[in-house]
């Protein structure tokens, strides 16, 4: 099981004659995963990995019938390249791309909350995956072991450390999101808790969050009042200055909103097990297993 | 990107939003000339910081002599706050500008509204101090409105606008001008913030923006040439600058360990976890999900550039990233720039026991550690001795 992406999915990669794009469309399919072509305007006709490309979504739509769309079109496009996904009805849209300007953001927002027909991850995010079944995005796909762990996290490189912390301690995982590190993300933290809470592979979730915005504290109230199943989580930032941007984004605390601390209070009073470092992830969560909600 | 008062004017005089005649100046001479247009007049330092009032830098010079006095001790002035880093910034502009009587103070700005996903304007009749602290305090004093993707308020919005901050007729009409313009601005310029604190309302019912704050997008810059023209790299510490020329993240830290880490939660939870065991971080540095050796080794110069630093530590989660490529970026650095401080490095990834090898193989004084955790501790308890 798990949840978004499952080894039957079928994948396109939109900017698949890219570097980024051919490389690891490559890597998803190594990885056993099912990428059936790609879309680069002008290159229709072409194969890129022995795939189809194609000049746009809706031409490779009617083709090879996508479930899925990953997308590394460069920033001042990814906006479009998002809207055009959408407009084609792909059903689970993964776009990779750093650096979207938030005004475009905005429009892509307006119309992911509204679609009828797609779901969008990220962007500024590594992608999805499901442990030994399906690779949608930029993560190592051998530090992943089907388990039970579902993970879910803003960042990039601070999931694979919690993915081979629980990998290690041979907790696995059923499907890891990483929903992006930028203010306006098409997927938050409680749609993919909702996901979590229906898989019957997932029997506990690791949440990784970091400062900014109150993603964090929306979480840990829909766990309040929803959530069955034992959680885990990490804020990273707890120690960054307020008032300045930390690489992401979305990182930044403003007006004594979105530290760290109080992320950390809300997850608490929730009922999660809060790993005091980064290194603790994976035993966090172990514990939170251990101790019945 | 942040800009200077006299900038954000600038932008919002494109709007037609009514300012205090200004004039920007960088010497003596300028400042001279300058005073010939002005009655009396608000000297303010043009620095990329808040809190310039409390530091001095805000004066009100009610003769010539007094305002270029003011001048004089304000070109060159170093404000160092919790806004502006350990460095600190000096100013090299002044801002001179014709004082007007204030009769109320409000407050006016926009930003994007994350959950909701859109641009919104915020006012209040409370202006003059921070809109932060009007909004612990008086919650009910703040207005949020919706501004449309073209940056326009609806009608109504106007109205309930005109209302809530007290205004009647002419000062209304104005008001509500404004708030469009600065509705339009924001949109226009792919803004993060626009600020207008305080929007002054004379005793007459004329209203004028006295200060103003401008932010715009860094992501959208390449669509604003003529915005991106306005960045001042005297205002940015000396090696964010120069990060930035190699697309590296960069913010810089009162502490002595320097870190050079893939990823910026990454980056963030290392931070964290060398506090935790008693450390200070002299920086945050995100060197990208995919480093190159040679950006690996622009990392450690331009961490080693930063006086503070005792030691130095790497972490990185090789991801994609092959970590036999890490550590020969690492060894490069080391052998080129002579390294004296002790230097952690922790890897983990693809290739990690390549990358291990070569690093054992160098010769180099490095201290390989195991995890996270084991890299903090070494990195910490390594000043110690």
């Amino acid at each position: 099981m798990g949840i978004l992406i499952h080894k039957e999915t079928k994948i396109i990669t939109q900017g698949i004659s890219g570097k980024a794009g051919s490389f690891h469309t490559e890597q998803g399919m190594l990885y056993g995963s099912k990428y059936v072509g790609g879309v680069t305007p002008g290159k229709g006709g072409m194969k890129v990995l022995g795939l189809p490309v194609f000049d746009t979504v809706a031409e490779a739509k009617m083709s090879v019938d996508p479930d899925a769309s990953l997308i590394f079109v460069p920033a001042p496009f990814a906006a479009e390249a998002i809207l055009e996904a959408e407009e084609a009805g792909i059903a689970l849209i993964v776009c990779i791309t750093e650096g979207i300007p938030i005004k475009d953001m905005i429009e892509v927002s307006q119309v992911m909350r509204t679609s009828k027909t797609s779901r969008l991850i990220g962007p500024n995010c590594p992608g999805v995956i499901t442990a030994e079944e399906c690779k949608i995005g930029i993560m190592p796909g051998y530090i992943h072991k089907k388990g039970k762990i579902g993970v879910v996290s803003r960042s990039g490189t601070l999931t694979y450390e919690a993915v081979w912390q629980t990998t290690q301690l041979g907790l696995g995982q059923s499907t890891c999101v990483g929903i992006g590190g930028d203010p306006l993300n098409g997927t938050h933290f409680v749609d993919v808790l909702k996901m979590f809470e229906k898989d019957p592979q997932t029997e506990g979730i690791l949440l990784i969050g970091e400062i900014g915005g109150q993603a964090e504290e929306m979480a840990a109230e829909w766990i309040t009042y929803h959530g069955s199943k034992p959680v885990a989580a990490f804020i990273a930032g707890s120690t960054a200055p307020a008032g300045r941007r930390m690489g992401h984004a979305g990182a930044i605390v403003s007006g004594g909103k979105g530290t760290a601390q109080g992320k950390i209070e809300a997850l608490k009073k929730a009922g999660a097990t809060i790993a005091a470092t980064p290194a603790e992830m994976g035993i966090a969560m172990k514990s939170a297993l251990g101790a019945k909600r | 990107m942040n800009t200077h008062e006299y900038q954000a004017k600038d932008v919002l005089k494109k709007y037609h939003i009514p300012i205090p005649k200004y004039h920007v100046v960088s010497s003596l001479e300028e400042a001279k000339q300058a005073l010939e247009h002005l009655k009396t007049a608000v000297v303010k330092i043009q620095v990329h910081a808040g809190g310039r009032g409390k530091a001095g830098g805000v004066k009100l010079g009610k003769t010539k002599e007094e305002s270029l006095g003011f001048v004089k001790s304000m070109l060159g002035m170093h404000l160092v706050n919790n806004q502006t880093g350990p460095e600190g910034v000096i100013a090299h502009k002044v801002l001179l500008s014709d004082a007007v009587d204030i009769a109320k103070e409000y407050y006016l700005g926009a930003i994007i509204d994350r959950e909701k996903a859109r641009g919104v304007l915020i006012a209040s009749p409370e202006g003059g101090m921070d809109i932060e602290e009007v909004a612990a305090k008086y919650p009910e004093k703040i207005l949020t409105l919706p501004i449309t993707l073209s940056g326009k308020l609806r009608n109504y919005h106007l109205l309930r606008l005109a209302n809530f901050m007290g205004w009647k007729g002419d000062t209304a009409k104005e008001g509500m001008a404004i708030a469009q313009g600065v509705a339009k601005a924001f949109m226009d310029c792919d803004a993060s913030l626009l600020e207008i604190n305080p929007l002054v309302a004379t005793p007459q019912g004329k209203l004028f923006a006295v200060d103003a704050k401008l932010s715009i997008d860094d992501n959208a810059l390449f669509r604003h040439p003529e915005i991106a023209k306005m960045y001042d790299a005297t205002q940015v510490s000396r090696n964010e600058a120069e990060a930035s020329k190699h697309h590296l993240s960069y913010v810089s830290l009162a502490g002595n360990i320097g870190c050079m880490v893939n990823g910026a939660g990454l980056a963030m939870a290392t931070m964290d976890i060398i506090h935790h065991y008693g450390g200070k971080p002299a920086n945050f540095l995100d060197v990208g999900g995919s480093a190159s050796k040679e950006v690996v080794a622009e990392g450690c110069k331009i961490i080693l550039s930063d006086p503070n630093v005792k030691a130095i530590l790497v972490n990185i989660f090789g991801g994609i990233m092959d970590c036999a490529i890490i550590a020969e970026g690492v060894i490069a650095a080391v052998s080129v720039l002579s390294i004296k401080v002790p230097l952690v490095v922790r890897l983990e990834g693809t290739n990690v026991e390549n990358g291990k090898r070569l690093l054992k193989e160098s010769g180099l004084a490095i201290i390989s550690a195991d995890g996270m955790d084991d890299a903090a501790k070494k990195a910490v308890e390594v000043l110690k001795k």
